[in-house]
Order: structure tokens, then sequence, then C-alpha cells
């Protein structure tokens, strides 16, 4: 067995004193080099991207579309128009081979099972039949009528978009003119008009953006009107701490009172009510809830770390921001020709809501009775 | 003697590097698994606040075009914001050139030239905003390039009137340059995409970092305005504005371009400035910021300290080595055996790789697929760094205070394009990502 031969003799060598005074060494030398190997192992494809990189560009981080919620929107409207879409002849195919499907009073789209891939231009308003499955971008020449229960990925309406009752919108849509939805539509995404939003209750969305944003039904809006300063009693938080003119900090729950008036930002460490009728002109921050009544004015911003209820007839300037839960009932914020945000988390806006701009709800938002 | 010493110095690093990691690791799983808090970010609309932005400057010719051009080509109200760049006694072609951009721009640009009085950025901004009346400055270095977006971004956050300053993510723009460029890629990956981005999500400290990012004009007053006797002014104000009840934001998604150092001789000079500001920082605040823990939550003042301390953690990390050797080569018995045993071996590798688990989140966060592969190089970043901090937390400048600050500048090495762009004209000036 030349193995146990080898061993043997190896043993032997070993036994030698002379040989096995140099074992640490060999022991040491054998660990370091092992060591080494281990070490190495993760540098070859440190060393193979360092000299021939494949991910050495700056982040993609400048010119990112965060802020433009009409970004893919514009996208497709530029590529529909570079891909003649546009004009009276519309081509059978894009130039990436995509078919296009163009639909008419004449040729009408059919009802069907199967979802529609091809990327749909309407040349005119006739209405789409219920249960229409469109996979890819719809591009509507005129007037927008979805039929019932329709799901589309994305919509570019050049006038105005209906969707009727129990549709969902996947990615976005945008309307030229008026944006409607009906009751149980879902708008996942964006949803923009370079007119306004009508909402039935019902609706469940994620982004919203158009000079107006309404919730239809109930008594309607109501708008308080913005009286000045002077015919209010004049309000001063007691116990506030100044931070500058005026500018305070509050410890513990604040209530500005009825028909009165503070001038000035606030900052409030706990909870905040807003009395009816009272007026702000300022921000003001509660650290815990925030409640408006009917026919308060802020002119200003509200934040609030919870919930943020904005009662019907109120009237703000905004932004409004919550890191909990924004409710609006039949009141205005923002001002016709001053566009606002209201960001949070959840939004629900009531019958008669309205908002002048944005309504951002990052984990869902929802138009109720 | 020496041995109870050493045994007593070996477990002050330990407890110390304990605290670090688990800082670190808290923070890195708070970005994987935790809620992103970003409560301003998606406020698109508005009735936009009168802001002005300061580009302090200092011989930067080679740059301070671009940053100009992007700046007029932000978009925010016209009326409502005022580009002010401030000449500090420059020797080279900078005054000229904001000279030249004030002369296109007039309604615009409005350049602040310093001639005398103490020189520093820090001096810069105190005159500069003496004769302004905004009610946001913004900040940008002169080698920043903002995106369209992004003074609508940093300005949204100060619509919570308890937001006293405000910072955005700072992103290398020469990252392919070198192996250091790549290496700092990386460093700013975790520091931002992590670091930052957790203590906004856990209502801790976020730091201002002087540029990339703007303040409350009431806010610092109130807090006595800006320090020119700190090397690290954006830290001094940081723990200021903290410690008066104002909030600092860290933005994620407000992201600007950066030029990083492609020298190991500046990135060492840079990185001991850096280490000497903020342990003066920490001589100055560290006190104050335990006593204020009545009115501040003790989550805050925890990790206000442990911000205050981090560069200092590189000189105890070297400390617990040396006394590790030292007492391993005596023979010294550990007193508790196994604890001993495991504490040292933890502390020497959990704790030493907690920073590169958080840069590897903070890559895989980004997208970035491929260059998280230069993450063993970092351990050279690292190594170079723990000595530079090290040697600067020894130097008597690290302790010193009270003394006005001069310019304290970072090399450039954006190459002076042949031909000059005209004012607005964006030459040069990466538009789309794309283009850089």
């Amino acid at each position: 067995m030349p193995v146990n031969r080898g061993l043997v003799v190896a043993a032997a060598r070993l036994a030698n004193p002379e040989m096995s005074e140099m074992v640490p060494e060999l022991v040491f030398a054998f660990v370091l080099v092992g060591t080494i190997l281990w070490i190495s192992i993760p540098f070859i494809p440190a060393y193979w991207e360092l000299v021939r990189p494949k991910d050495a560009s700056p982040l993609n981080a400048v010119g990112q579309d965060s802020g433009l919620l009409t970004f893919f929107a514009a996208s497709f409207s530029a590529r529909m128009t570079a891909e003649g879409l546009l004009g009276t002849a519309v081509p059978p195919r894009l130039s990436d081979g995509s078919l296009v499907r163009v639909h008419n009073l004449m040729t009408p789209l059919a009802p069907t099972r199967t979802p529609i891939t091809d990327v749909v231009v309407l040349m005119d308003d006739t209405p789409l039949p219920a249960g229409t499955s469109v996979a890819t971008e719809c591009l509507a020449r005129r007037t927008f009528h979805g039929g019932p229960n329709s799901s589309y990925r994305a919509i570019l309406g050049q006038r105005d978009i209906k969707l009727a009752v129990g549709s969902s919108v996947l990615r976005w849509v945008h309307a030229s003119g008026r944006l409607e939805a009906a009751r149980g539509t879902i708008l996942s995404g964006r949803a923009t008009a370079d007119r306004e939003i009508l909402l039935e209750s019902g609706v469940r969305f994620d982004r919203l953006d158009a000079p107006l944003v309404r919730v239809v039904g109930g008594g309607g809006t109501l708008e308080t009107p913005i009286m000045p300063m002077s015919s209010y009693a004049p309000f001063t938080p007691e116990n506030a701490i100044a931070l500058g003119a005026n500018y305070w900090r509050v410890r513990g729950d604040l209530e500005i009172p009825p028909d009165t008036s503070l001038g000035g930002s606030l900052i409030v460490i706990g909870n905040v009510v807003i009395g009816a009728g009272a007026r702000v002109q300022g921000s003001i921050k509660a650290h815990g809830t925030m409640h408006v009544k009917p026919g308060a004015v802020v002119m200003g911003s509200i934040t609030a770390r919870g919930r943020l209820v904005i009662e019907d007839g109120a009237r703000l300037s905004g932004p409004v921001i919550s890191e909990s839960v924004v409710v609006v009932g039949a009141a205005v914020v923002g001002m016709a020709n001053t566009r606002t945000t209201v960001a949070a988390p959840r939004v629900t806006l009531r019958p008669g809501a309205t908002v002048y701009g944005a309504v951002m709800a990052a984990d869902g938002g929802a138009s109720v009775k | 003697m020496i041995l109870m010493l050493a045994n007593i110095g070996l477990w002050i690093c330990i407890s110390v590097l304990a605290a670090y990691t688990v800082r670190h690791y808290f923070f890195t799983l708070n970005r994987l698994f935790g809620r992103h808090r970003q409560p301003y970010v998606d406020i698109v609309h508005a009735d936009w606040p009168m802001l002005t932005v300061f580009v302090p400057a200092h011989n930067e010719e080679r740059v301070i075009r671009d940053s100009l051009d992007a700046l007029l080509n932000v978009e925010y109200p016209v009326e409502r914001l005022r580009i002010i760049p401030i000449d500090d006694r420059s020797k080279d072609g900078t005054r000229a050139i904001m000279q030249e951009y004030a002369d296109a721009f007039p309604e615009r640009i409005f350049p602040f030239l310093r001639d005398d009085g103490i020189p520093g950025k820090a001096a810069a901004l105190a005159e500069a905003m003496l004769a302004d009346s905004g009610e946001i400055y913004m900040v940008f270095d002169a080698d920043y390039i903002p995106g369209p977006q992004l003074l609508q971004q940093l300005a949204s956050p100060f619509f919570d009137p308890e937001v006293g300053a405000v910072m955005g993510r700072v992103v290398p723009l020469n990252v392919g340059n070198s192996l250091l460029t790549r290496l700092l890629d990386l460093e700013r990956t975790g520091g931002y995409q992590v670091d930052q981005q957790a203590r906004m999500n856990l209502r801790l400290v976020p730091q201002y970092g002087g540029t990339v990012g703007g303040v409350r004009r009431a806010a610092l007053e109130q807090v006595g305005g800006w320090r020119i006797d700190s090397l690290a002014e954006d830290t001094d104000l940081t723990l200021r504005l903290v410690m008066n009840g104002w909030d600092v934001v860290y933005q994620n998604r407000s992201e600007c371009y950066e030029e990083v150092p492609e020298t190991w001789d500046t990135r060492i000079r840079q990185i001991q400035r850096w280490a000497k500001g903020h342990n003066q920082t920490l001589v100055r605040y560290v006190a104050a910021l335990l006593r204020n823990r009545r009115t501040l939550p003790w989550w805050q003042v925890l990790d206000g300290v442990l911000l205050l301390g981090v560069f200092v953690v590189p000189l105890v990390l070297l400390m617990g080595w040396v006394c590790t050797i030292v007492l391993f080569y005596a023979g010294y018995p550990p007193e508790w055996g196994r604890i001993t045993v495991l504490a040292i071996s933890s502390f020497n590798t959990v704790g030493n790789f907690a920073a590169f688990f958080q840069v590897a989140t903070a890559s895989r966060l980004d997208g970035s697929r491929e260059r998280i592969r230069m993450l063993p190089f970092l351990l050279l970043g690292f190594l170079v760094s723990t000595l530079s901090v090290a040697r600067a937390s020894l130097s008597r400048a690290s302790w010193l205070r009270g003394h006005p600050v001069a310019w304290q500048k970072t090399e450039r090495y954006r190459a002076a394009r042949a031909g000059q762009s005209r004012p607005g004209g964006g030459g040069g000036t990466p538009r789309e990502p794309g283009d850089v």
C-alpha cells in the first residue's frame, strides 16, 4: 500500500527531533497561506469589477420623476406623437413591433373575454363594452367612455375620460379635460387631469392631481368666506414658548377657541382643535391629532403626526400633511389660483371634499359616503 | 499595573464598539424591514416660500459654472428664488464668472463679494445672510449640481413649522474615476441610504450636512446663527437645532450630484478635517446634550451622543487592538473566561464589519447589482480612514475651541472646459442620468 508507506515515511521524518521542531512553523505557514487564500476569495469579483467595471456610473438620481405626476402620460404622448398615432392615418405597428388596434363607430371594440395586448387607439367616443380588459396603453382621441367592470393598464385621453362603475386602472390615467370615476373604480398609480377630477363615492386611489379634485354627491361643498383678521377676536396661546416673532411652541393639548384668530405659526406637543369659525394666519403642527372644525379658516399649512380631520365648511390654503390619516369633509383645500397638496399615508375624501391640486395617499386613499 | 490598565481599556473599547455595532445593525435592519418615513416628499403643489440659495465659493472657477447653470434651470417660482453666489477672496476667475452670470441674470443672481472680514464658509454665510431677508436659506457647495426638482423637494419640509433644517442626499458624480471614488461612492451610499434615512425613520437626529440642504431663518436666528469658530459648522448647527427642539429632516429622494476626492491625499485631508470638526463639536455639546435629556426624548439624546462620538471610534478601535495584543502576549488570563473571548472575537469580527453590512444593504436598496462587488476593497478605505481619523483625533486641533476657521477646501478635479459655456446654457451639466 503506497499511501500507507508514504504516511509511515512522513511520520518517521516528523519523529526526527530536527523536523519536529519545525512543525509549529509549518503549521503557522499553512494557516497563514490558507487564511490569505480564504480572504482573497471575495477580492476576485472585486478586482474583476475594478478592472472591467460594469456598474461604475453615478446612481440614477437627478432627473427622477418623483415630483412630476404626469411623467408617464407625457412620455407616452411624446412617443405616440413620434409614432404618428395622433395623425389621421394610424400605422398598424409601432417601431418596436407592437400591434396597434384602431376602433371607431364603424369598427367598435367587440366584447372579448381575453385581455387585449395591442395598443388601442379609440378614434371617437363610442362607449366600450362591459368587461373590457386592455393590458397595454390606450389612447383616446375623443372622450373616453369606459364600460362597466373594465380594466386598463393605462389611458391617455385627449379629451374627457369617463370610467364606469367597477373600472380599474393599473398604472396611470391622464385626461386632457376632465376625469370622472364612477363608484367602485380603482385608480392605482397616478390619475391626473388638466381640468378636473370628479370622483363618486367608493373610488379608491393612490395619487390624484388636477387643478380641481372633487367628490360629488352629498350636499355639495361649503365654501366659508375668508374674513379679515380684524373681524375676529385675537387669540394668543397661554404658556407658549416664543421661538421668534409670532412663532410659538406649546406643550400639551391646545384648542383655538371658536371665532378667534391666531396670527403666527404654532408647534403643539399634543393634540390641536381649531374651533368652529376660527382663523389662523400661519402654519400649525400637532404632535398628536388635529381637528379643524366647521367654518374654520387656516391660511397656511397644517401638519399632524396623528389623524387629521377637516370638517365640513372648513377652508385651508394648505399644504395638509399627516403621518397617519387625513379625512377631508365637505371643505375646501387650496385656492383656485394656488394649487396645494394633501399628503398622508391614507386619505379619505367625503362627499363635497374639494382640493385644488394633488391628493397623495402613499398607502391608498378612498372617497367614501 | 499596565496589564490592569490594558484590561480596563479593552473593556471600555469593547463597550463603546458594542454600542456602535448595535447602532449599525439597528439602522440597517430598520432600512431592510422598517417603514420608510418621508412625510414631505409628496408635496408637489404649494404656495412655495421665499427661498435664498447660497453658493459659498473660494477659488472655484472649475466648477462654479455648472452649479449656477443647474440652479438657473431648477423648477421653482422665479419670483420666489434668489441665488446668491458668495465669493470669499478668490484668487482665480471665480468672481469674474459670478459677475458674468449676474450681468446675464440681474434679477435672479445676486453675488455677494467678500474681500475682508473673517475668512471661511461659516463666516461668509453668516455675513451674506445678514444682507438677505428670505424665509428659507439653502446652501450648495460650488461643486454641487442640483436637479430640476431639488429645490421644491428640499423646500417642502419647511411647510412643517417644526422643521429647522433639511438635508438632501449627496450622490458622487465621478464614481468611475479611481478605486478611491468607487469606495467613496459605497461609503456615501451607506451613509445616506441607510444611516441618515434610518435616523429619519426612527425620529432620531438626521444630520444637516452643510450642503444640499437648507435651514429656516427663524430657527437659525433662535439658535444663534452660524458659528464661525467650528470646523464642522453643519454638525454644530444640527446639535443646536435639535437641543432647541427643532426637527432636522433628511429627504432620501432629494438627490444632488457632487464631486468626491480622487486622490488619497485629498481624501485623508478631508476626513481629518471632518474628524477635527466633529470632535470640536463633541467637546462643545456632549455635556449640554446630556443635560437636555429632560426636554429631549432619551433616544434622541443617545443618538446625538453617538453621532458626536463617531469620529472617536477609530481611535477606540485602535486602542482595543493594542490592548488585545498586549494582554495576549503578556499571557494575561481572561478574567471572565468565555465571556472575554466572545467579547474580543465579536468586537474584532462582527463589530468591525457592521459598517460593511450597512453599505451592502444600502447598495441593495439602491438597486445596484454590480457595485456591491467592490465591498472587499472597502477594507482598504476602512483602514486608511481609521488611521487618518485616529491621527486627527490625537491632534491638538481636534479639541481646540473658540478659534475662527479659515477656508478648508477640497481639491476639485472637474476639468475646466475648453470652451466656456454661456451663462444659463447648462454647458456640460449633466441633465439626464445617461449623460453623466
